[in-house]
């Protein structure tokens, strides 16, 4: 209640106190990051417990659900498909990570030297991370063709093999097939990331480690690669989450076959919850994907730990 | 002399041949893209011609991309989405990364936990319960429907980002701006963001880039043609039964890489730069 | 109302443009026409049916019906009327949308699967007409591999062209997954021994090795192509064909299935049209079915797509459509032995199950990668056992 006789002053003094308390560190922080945390609670945080309890229930779509534990995490354990899923995506997402890695690190050294074209190079370069993954797997389905794959045709051509590699008809060339195409499209993403962290290392250092005898392979070792930690561990932990989920890539173009050599924990539960409409399965399928992403994550974070310097 | 040719050759293996090959494996599948799409249909799978070749170019698939199907309307859906989700997720995401970065506040740990647990919530296992959200929402076949969904991708890789960046920001700077008597919200528009610009750029690109390629929830929450996105419109319509429309799929795939493309060339230098300064110090 | 897109573009074409402005000319009531791509129209029914919004009516195959169960209308009065009007329903039609005695959808066509071939190749290795049994075509194969002629038929992770040969390839030998109780797996027996060493000698001998990892684009892609001479597909190469290779055309003809041991089988791959339960006004859906299904109506757009939807009612056995292409009449000789994957079990959960997890395409597809016959068999068996044990 104002009284009628001082509102100027009335009016001032509670608005600057309101302004005092917003001002407080722990109000104003809380003020700023309530509307986005409300906003992750709604659209992730609630599916994601909705999900959890999902894969609890025996839930066929368009169906009522039914509490049955943990059996479908049971279920799945017994199921040699499950089994291979967890093999392959481990296979894939280890090998790509480390392809794009030892290749983004060297692509990142080869560009950190002066060369004409260099901005143009960088943006060419990019392309394979912008083009949408669908339309792109699409132009690698002709490019992994036998038919028509120009490494097939060369060696048609040279008379090393005839008919060619059948790239995503073998289990094992299929999967290979698959961790190329993720490197092809993850790997620029990290080679320019990489080398932005490159450009901020002071040239002096590496003076410095020159005068001292250090060898080429020495510079990099004991300068180069400390100080690109944190780089190396926020591009890693981006495209081991990426490539540990991913499900475009795959189902494109090979939706897990041949005989699920390629499937993987998207595309599985993906075909379970909505091939077969058993959600629950689905969901059970997709949450025994957070256990080992979240290990992987954590041992990294462990070991890639910064040092004291 | 020889010295100067030995030069040239260790710039030659050490620069030139490794460059080399990285352009090659990096842009031969886009090649394959042009050429296939300048193809006529008889061309194209006549295994008789050489294939890296296009003998007798023709543009009806790019014709027929834009006059047949709603190739235009698309690319103006995924740029509006791309660009308003991008915007929510950058405001959010430094909203989230500034008092992570500067001040101590009781649940920190929380939130800060909590933005790190949401990389690891697996896509597949939100979209059925996301759908119904939507749907209750009454945001079926929206662009709405994607513009909210996407943030949930973008965020947290928003606010890591960012919060890198924030702590570069020289805390003097701030203290100073605050004995002024400026408040906290006006030293963080005038004193910390226009420093943060090249962090922000960063930030904006990979969410826009992740925005514009998002499948999944535009395939389920978007079903008419006149709501979709390039991704979803360009599979739904031109992959006809086991018949795809090879020539215009690639066109689109070509075409559609353009405006980022674009964009990417204008902020590369921006965009590497602010990937990076924060992270490295942080 | 919700569609795959289809094959043919003036099918939809038609339905936007004929149909539903028709319809709107007569009742007032507008339809819209939606178009989901191939594989991606289960993701969509599903969202539909479980969040109780979205189209009021969609087109549906498989066991579908049987999924949905409780979330579509029961249609057996205008089902029952169709029927009558139209020189009555195929068998397979009940099999396909039949669920406890009722008509959860009206089936529109069959999308057939038929084995395609290239007469010319066939004629240089001394066939003039295609193989009447299993036993001829893998000798018919052998010689034209050896010619550069392979064959192609998907043993991948697509949606159709291998469920479309792999199953009929079962039963012709006397094979089943299941007896009609739905519940004694019987596949752990000597005839799907012989079907699996017939399927590996049949890959190993006649085509081309990429086949393990072919999706439904594939055989298209290489036959067309000219990589294969023959391949189980729909009729969409023949289309393609006609269309941009009209000499390759000339020499394609379709062909019923083989025979094995125990007779000649099919794929029942049924397109229908089935009502949600969230329609609000479901007389008024009910009445447009009705009226789309009127030789009138259903009649001509059967006829735009040309016998692509081969119809479930006898009234169009001999209709004109079939004269336009005489080489498609073997798909409406084939209907009479289509069966949906599963058969003879009734329509089941674990149906989609198998089908979702390739239980039988892959236990073939391993076999045909060097597992042994044994092996696979019991793979398969321990899969099924967990599924139907579920179900």
């Amino acid at each position: 209640m104002t009284a009628a006789a001082a509102p100027a002053l009335e009016r001032r003094r509670p608005a600057f106190s309101l302004g005092r308390w917003l001002e407080r560190e722990g109000v104003f922080s809380w003020l700023m990051v309530a509307p986005p945390v409300a906003f992750l609670v709604a659209l992730v945080g609630y599916p994601f417990f909705y999900g959890i309890w999902i894969s609890l229930q025996n839930r066929p779509v368009a169906q009522a659900g039914e509490f049955i534990g943990l059996d479908n995490f049971i279920h799945a354990w017994h199921d040699p498909i499950f089994r291979q899923v967890v093999l392959n995506t481990f296979v894939y997402t280890i090998a790509a990570t480390l392809l794009k890695m030892v290749g983004g690190l060297g692509l990142a050294l080869v560009m950190n030297q002066e060369f004409r074209f260099r901005n143009l190079t960088r943006a060419l370069l990019l392309l394979p991370f912008i083009v949408p993954t669908v339309l792109s797997t699409i132009a690698w389905q002709w490019i992994l063709d036998p038919a028509f794959s120009v490494i097939n045709w060369l060696l048609v051509f040279t008379g090393i093999a005839n008919p060619g590699p059948s790239w995503l008809g073998n289990p094992h060339l299929a999967m290979l097939s698959l961790i190329v195409v993720n490197t092809w499209r993850g790997l620029p993403f990290y080679a320019i990331t990489l080398l932005a962290g490159l450009q901020t290392i002071p040239p002096e250092l590496y003076e410095a480690a020159t005068i001292d005898g250090a060898s080429g392979w020495q510079r990099f070792r004991y300068v180069t690669l400390p100080l690109l930690k944190p780089v190396i561990f926020i591009v890693t932990m981006f495209s081991v989450i990426f490539t540990f989920a991913d499900f475009q890539l795959i189902y494109v173009l090979t939706r897990g076959g041949p005989a699920n050599a390629t499937h993987v924990f998207a595309t599985y539960a993906f075909d379970v919850a909505m091939g077969a409409g058993q959600f629950g399965q689905g969901a059970a399928i997709a949450l025994s994907m957070v256990p080992p992403l979240a290990l992987i994550i954590l041992a990294m974070a462990i070991y890639m730990r910064p040092s004291k310097s | 002399m020889t010295v100067e040719r030995r030069g040239w050759t260790m710039r030659a293996l050490k620069l030139w041949l490794p460059l080399g090959v990285s352009l090659l494996f990096a842009l031969f599948p886009f090649y394959w893209m042009a050429v296939t799409s300048l193809k006529s249909n008889q061309e194209l799978y006549s295994r008789k011609v050489m294939p890296l070749v296009v003998h007798n170019p023709t543009l009806k698939h790019y014709v027929d991309l834009i006059t047949e199907t709603n190739f235009l309307e698309w690319t103006w859906n995924t740029f509006v989405v791309a660009v308003i989700s991008t915007a929510i997720s950058l405001l959010f995401g430094a909203m989230l990364a500034y008092p992570l970065a500067r001040m101590r506040f009781a649940g920190a740990t929380l939130v800060s936990f909590a933005i790190a647990a949401t990389y690891l919530v697996p896509q597949p296992l939100l979209f059925v319960p996301l759908a119904d959200l939507i749907n209750r929402l009454g945001l079926g076949d929206t662009l709405t429907s994607v513009i909210l969904t996407y943030p949930t991708l973008l965020i947290p890789f928003c606010a890591w980002l960012l919060l890198g960046y924030f702590r570069t920001v020289p805390v003097e700077l701030e203290d100073a701006a605050r004995i002024d008597g400026a408040s906290r919200l006006q030293t963080l528009i005038k004193i910390v963001l226009p420093l943060c610009g090249p962090g922000f750029i960063s930030a904006g690109i990979f969410a826009f880039t992740l925005a514009q390629n998002e499948f999944l929830y535009a395939l389920i929450f978007l079903t008419t043609t006149e709501v979709r996105t390039v991704p979803v419109g360009a599979i739904a319509e031109l992959v006809k039964g086991d018949v795809f429309y090879w020539g215009q799929l690639m066109a689109a795939a070509l075409l559609g890489s353009i405006p980022v493309a674009i964009i990417y060339s204008f902020f590369v230098e921006h965009y590497v730069a602010g990937l990076t300064a924060g992270s490295v110090k942080g | 109302m919700m569609h795959e897109s289809s094959f043919v573009p003036p099918y939809d074409a038609f339905f936007k443009n004929k149909l539903a402005a028709a319809y709107e000319k007569a009742t007032g009531i507008k339809i819209n026409y939606d178009v989901v791509s191939v594989g991606s129209l289960q993701t969509r029914v599903t969202t539909a049916a479980e969040n109780g919004t979205g189209p009021d009516m969609t087109h549906i195959g498989f066991n579908w019906a049987f999924l949905f169960d409780e979330k579509f209308v029961d249609v057996s009065d205008i089902a029952g009327e169709i029927g009558k009007e139209s020189g009555g329903w195929y068998d397979s039609a009940a099999e396909a949308v039949v669920v406890n005695g009722k008509w959860k959808a009206i089936p529109f066509g069959n999308i057939g699967q038929l084995m395609n071939w290239r007469t010319d190749w066939f004629k240089q290795a001394g066939y003039d007409k295609f193989p009447d049994t299993w036993d001829e075509l893998l000798e018919a194969g052998i010689k034209l591999k050896k010619a550069g002629h392979p064959f192609g038929f998907e043993l991948g992770h697509g949606f159709g062209d291998n469920h479309g040969w792999l199953y009929p390839l079962l039963w012709s030998y006397g094979a089943r997954e299941v007896e009609a109780d739905g519940k004694t797996i019987v596949i752990d027996s000597d005839e799907t021994a012989r079907a699996i060493d017939y399927c590996r000698r049949l890959y190993k001998e006649t085509m081309v090795e990429d086949c393990l990892g072919w999706t439904d684009v594939n055989n298209n892609k290489a036959f067309l192509s000219e990589q294969i001479s023959c391949t189980n597909n729909a009729e969409s190469i023949l289309w393609s064909a006609k269309k941009d290779f009209p000499d390759m055309a000339k020499v394609i003809d379709q062909s019923e299935n083989p025979k094995g041991p125990k007779g000649r089988f099919h794929m029942l791959n049924p397109l229908c049209h089935a009502i949600f339960t969230h329609t609000q006004d479901q007389k008024a859906a009910k009445d447009f079915l009705r009226w789309l299904m009127k030789p009138e109506q259903a009649g001509a757009w059967y006829d735009v797509a040309v016998t692509y939807y081969q119809p479930f009612l006898h009234a169009y056995d001999d209709a004109p459509m079939w004269k336009v292409e005489p080489r498609n009449l073997p798909y409406r000789d084939a209907l009479k032995t289509s069966h949906l994957p599963g058969w003879p079990a009734p329509l089941s959960r674990a149906q989609s199950e198998t089908i979702a997890k390739f239980v039988v395409i892959d236990m073939f597809a391993k076999a045909c990668a060097g597992k042994s016959t044994k092996e696979v068999i019991a793979d398969a068996k321990g899969q099924l056992k967990q599924i139907y044990r579920q179900a």
